[in-house]
């Protein structure tokens, strides 16, 4: 019953690659700068908290999927050349996630009690060293869930790229069920692939919960 | 050790301290008291530069706090600082907590930071717990730990906001103990606190404070015996019972 699958089975799979490829990309770059994004959305200083919010808001507003197309076609305009999907896709994805990972970072940065960050500072730690023992490390794992939940949605998005043409799991799906004609088939493999594989992760997702009940 | 004058600070249009004047020599121990609202957690974080204020000076171990080129990160690594809320950080054992700030800002080896962390431990009596989350900890055993990692830096002062107010009665002796220790063993000490008994036995003078300004200062017994100011008196009254 899933002969299409079996017979294409490894051209699939090379876009599942591709897409999980994109995913950690987007992930590790998406997390990183967001952690950032979230510093400078709680910042006192106005030409840090200005510029970042104005960034937070402006692509909060745009659908991924135009943030996906825009990027490939004007980059070319700007740079002078046209740029692969692939490093076009991991950045348009970084700058999208950027934006949903530095504002639930800001609620796990704004949960972490004030005096905690005094107690750093009374001690002598700096205000790097203060963000970046206490702050960022007690924001990260208050946001653990939320984190994850947002990863999960990152992972299902990528698909999205298929609109500038990268070749990752469903645009190969599409391009084999040209060929052999059995959609139910093609996209009920994608899905229960999906499927199995959210589902690991927000299992995983809720055991963190219930370890943040418990402890802190 | 410690020099005042003059200092004033308003949030806004609120004026939280009023002018106020204090000295505090090495090794004495100094209880501040006043009902709450009366500006003596504000002044104990502008003397380590938490808060800036607006007038006056605060000279700490011949360094001005609010002087512009003043290293605020080094002053306050001499100056520790106990809170009323513990504010351990919780994803940290009880030793790392106490071990962070001398590796980080003293540049000390892992082992070295350990092994006085230890003894710290052992001192205000909890060694047993060195590996213990803050979360696994009771109230008193994390003000304990609290008041290690404050040590840790050997700071030349040590400042204690309420440092027994969140604690269940059973758990303030337990800490008031190593307070007592500390102070007998010829510490500055700085103690935002109502426990008088702690001010009767250690404390070098007693600051009652109201409004944002010192309105009775005294010698330990004689600021308890006969009180100048009718506030004093009526406060005094209400926690002593």
């Amino acid at each position: 019953m899933f002969d299409a699958v079996a017979k294409n089975i490894s051209y699939l799979l090379g876009g599942y690659w591709i897409t999980v490829k994109l995913t950690l990309f987007a992930l590790a770059g998406g997390i990183s700068l967001g952690i950032l994004v979230g510093l400078g959305r709680i910042s006192k200083k106005k030409w840090v908290y200005y510029p970042v919010t104005f960034y937070v808001n402006l692509i909060r507003n745009i659908p991924l999927i135009l943030v996906i197309f825009w990027f490939y076609f004007v980059m070319p305009i700007i740079v002078g050349r046209p740029m692969d999907p692939f490093p076009s896709a991991v950045i348009s994805f970084i700058i999208f996630e950027a934006t949903y990972f530095g504002e639930i970072l800001r609620a796990g940065y704004q949960s972490v009690s004030k005096g905690q960050i005094d107690a750093g500072y009374s001690t002598g730690l700096t205000y790097v060293q203060t963000t970046r023992y206490i702050l960022i490390p007690i924001a990260l794992r208050r946001m653990l869930p939320s984190m994850i939940t947002q990863s999960i949605v990152t992972y299902q998005d990528t698909c999205l790229a298929f609109v500038i043409g990268l070749p990752e799991f469903v645009r190969r799906t599409t391009i084999v069920d040209n060929i052999e004609v059995r959609s139910i088939q093609l996209f009920g493999f994608v899905a229960i692939l999906f499927l199995i594989t959210c589902y690991i992760s927000s299992v995983v997702s809720r055991r963190f919960e219930v370890k943040r009940e418990r402890g802190y | 050790m410690i020099e005042i004058r003059d200092l004033s600070k308003w949030y806004g249009d609120f004026q939280v301290l009023d002018n106020i004047n204090e000295e505090i020599k090495e090794g004495q121990t100094v209880v501040v008291c006043g009902p709450s609202g009366s500006g003596k957690s504000t002044l104990l974080r502008c003397i380590n530069g938490l808060e800036p204020f607006q007038k006056g000076e605060v000279i700490v171990d011949g360094v001005s706090v609010s002087d512009r080129s003043t290293n605020l990160y080094k002053l306050r690594t001499e100056i520790g600082m106990v809170f009323q809320r513990f504010e351990l950080y919780p994803h940290m054992t009880a030793l790392q907590n106490i071990t962070l700030a001398p590796m980080k800002v003293r540049n000390k080896s892992k082992k070295d930071a350990e092994a006085k962390a230890m003894e710290l431990l052992q001192r205000v009596g909890i060694p047993e717990k060195a590996h213990a989350y803050p979360a696994n900890l009771s109230g008193g055993q994390q003000q304990r730990v609290a008041i290690a990692r404050s040590l840790a830096m050997e700071p030349k002062i040590l400042m204690f906001d309420e440092p027994t107010s969140a604690l269940d009665p059973e758990m303030i002796k337990e800490v008031l103990d190593v307070m007592i220790d500390l102070s007998k063993g010829g510490m500055t000490m700085i103690v935002v606190t109502h426990e008088m008994g702690f001010a009767r036995e250690v404390a070098d003078e007693v600051i009652f404070m109201d409004e944002g300004r010192i309105i009775e200062r005294g010698t330990d017994v004689s600021f308890f015996k006969n009180p100048k100011n009718p506030r004093t008196k009526d406060f005094l009254d209400k926690i002593l019972l």
